[in-house]
């Protein structure tokens, strides 16, 4: 693993628990979760339709599109349920001095 | 033990039903009977991105014949077209005989026909299946002037995607705003605008008297004596359940086959979902016929856990989507019995919801946004109205107050 793919999302303190922000690196959209056991982190866009993920709905483990109603595991990226069929990709995340950092690869 | 279980209908509900009854119970025979000559497959695409080439026939199907096959779930592609209740028998045209121990009609909705009183009634189109979606798309690709008759749902929705492939789009709606029966007004009004700033014509308070074949064109005379000059007609006015097959059987019907909670029909071992039941819904305490994907999906869900013997009652909080250019709009629980209204916010682009409450509990609510803007507070919305949260209101009306607040607060 090298160093330098670790990217600064930012403070522990920004994202609430139960839910997430977006974070935009060069082309691609991220989403950042913070769970009761952690910080995770997925692609940005559902993978049904081009939409952003941060509209979303954290409900447990799961991440719920705000269009559809697709449902992603967050932690495995699996779809759960239609019109959601493909995976989400899903990154590496490690906190440091209470920074988050995802692994992009 | 093991059954004979027939699923009439192989659409989105048949499918979701066929696959939890074998969760469910791994001896008895699932045989789902299906006219069409495909697998099931999700039809919210056929209006949307299958008109408009972003999705292909093999994109559409819910599960590959592998999954089928793997649990053990037999396909026979036929058109049943008559139904012995007494004898538990149904019947195709080439008087094939399938005899069941339990049976679950899921037969869907049908397209209302327009009435033409001259021979025009072959050069309407109409969309409900994949075969249709595939002529239309054919048909249309040489032509320019579209008119599509009826503003509801479907009707706008490949007004969208006609539009986005460059055509000169006319809808012509009987009512005086769009979507009429189910929308509120200012939400309507909301996606009308967006299809004007599109270049869509709209035309409200308007029937069609006639419809007259002259070189090609069609001429639509409506009943203000105007005429609309067009290439290509094609009607969404609307959709009855597919009960023709049961009209004279002693199963009760009315507006769709009526079903009890746990998807149980009048008749012993016969079920219903999706489409075509008007069901009863125990949290609105009253009857309702939903053609939605997630009813679909869910109350095949229920009828499957039903028929193999675990009890289960139907309560989802209804919930249907309509994408239209690059507004999603989404409807949840029911909209037509309140005492109040609340909005919250007003520009598309940040979401707009209207909330219908009574007794201070919101009873449904409806939204547009752009993209995913309003699907978030719609979906905490049905949360709330499943536990008969009572709401603050300078919440709900404020936009930057998040609504999980509410949820929360319990
Ligand atoms: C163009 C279009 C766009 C839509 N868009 C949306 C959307 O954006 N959002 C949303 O929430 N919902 C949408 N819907 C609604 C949703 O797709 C339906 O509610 C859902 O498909 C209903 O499922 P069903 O299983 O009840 O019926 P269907 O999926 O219609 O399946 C019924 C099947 O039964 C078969 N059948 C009927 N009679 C017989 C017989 N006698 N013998 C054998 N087979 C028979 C039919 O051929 C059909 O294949 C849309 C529907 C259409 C048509
Ligand atoms: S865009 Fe996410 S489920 Fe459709």
């Amino acid at each position: 693993m090298s160093e330098e793919n670790w990217i600064e999302v930012g403070s522990t303190d920004s994202i609430e628990e139960e839910d997430l922000i977006r974070f935009d690196h060069q082309d691609k959209t991220f989403c950042v979760y913070r769970l009761t056991d952690g910080f995770y982190a997925t692609d940005g866009i559902c993978t049904h339709e081009a939409v952003h993920l941060e509209d979303g709905l954290v409900m447990d483990d799961e991440i719920e599109c705000p269009m559809h109603q697709g449902i992603f595991n967050i932690k495995s990226g699996e779809a759960l349920s239609p019109p959601a069929c493909e995976d989400l990709k899903t990154y590496p995340v490690k906190v440091d001095n209470d920074k988050i950092f995802i692994k992009i690869d | 033990m093991k059954k004979n279980i027939i699923i009439l209908g192989g659409g989105q509900a048949g499918i979701y039903a066929a696959r939890e009854i074998r969760q469910n119970d791994s001896e008895s025979n699932i045989k789902i009977l299906g006219e069409e000559n495909l697998l099931p497959y999700e039809r919210p695409p056929l209006s949307k991105d299958f008109l408009l080439d972003k999705k292909n026939e093999d994109d559409l199907y819910f599960h590959s014949i592998e999954v089928i096959k793997n649990e053990n779930i037999d396909f026979e592609n036929v058109l049943i077209n008559k139904v012995d209740f007494e004898h538990k028998k149904l019947f195709s045209k080439n008087e094939d005989v399938y005899t069941y121990d339990s049976l679950l009609i899921s037969t869907g909705s049908d397209n209302k026909r327009l009435s033409l009183d001259n021979n025009l009634s072959d050069d309407v189109y109409y969309l409900r299946n994949l075969e249709e979606a595939k002529i239309i798309k054919e048909k249309v690709s040489d032509k320019n002037k579209i008119t599509i008759i009826g503003g509801g749902f479907i009707g706008l929705e490949i007004a969208s995607s006609l539009s986005q492939l460059q055509k000169k789009v006319t809808v012509i709606e009987i009512g005086n705003q769009l979507m009429g029966r189910i929308i509120p007004k200012q939400i309507a009004d909301l996606v009308q605008n967006t299809h004007i700033e599109q270049g869509n014509e709209i035309i409200l308070n308007k029937q069609i008297d006639k419809i007259i074949k002259k070189n090609g064109i069609y001429e639509i005379l409506l009943n203000d004596n105007s005429i609309i000059e067009t290439d290509f007609v094609i009607a969404g006015i609307g959709s009855t359940p597919s009960v023709k097959l049961f009209e004279n059987t002693n199963l009760k019907l009315d507006n769709g086959i009526l079903t009890n909670q746990f998807c149980e029909t009048s008749i012993k071992d016969v079920y219903a979902a999706g489409d075509v039941c008007n069901f009863y819904h125990p949290f609105y305490e009253r009857n309702m016929r939903l053609e939605s994907y997630q009813h679909a999906q869910n109350h095949g869900i229920c009828a499957g856990k039903n028929i193999a013997g675990v009890k289960t009652e139907y309560t989802s909080i209804p919930w249907m989507w309509s994408d239209q250019f690059n507004l999603n709009l989404q409807l949840t629980g029911i909209c037509d019995d309140y005492d109040e209204i609340i909005a919250r916010g007003n520009d598309i682009n940040n979401g707009v919801i209207y909330f219908f409450l009574k007794n201070k509990i919101i009873k449904g609510a409806c939204g547009l946004g752009i993209a995913g803007k309003v699907g978030r507070d719609i979906r905490i919305t049905s949360k709330l109205t499943e536990k008969n949260t009572i709401v603050d209101k300078q919440i709900l009306s404020d936009q930057n107050q998040k609504l999980n607040k509410l949820i929360q607060k319990q």
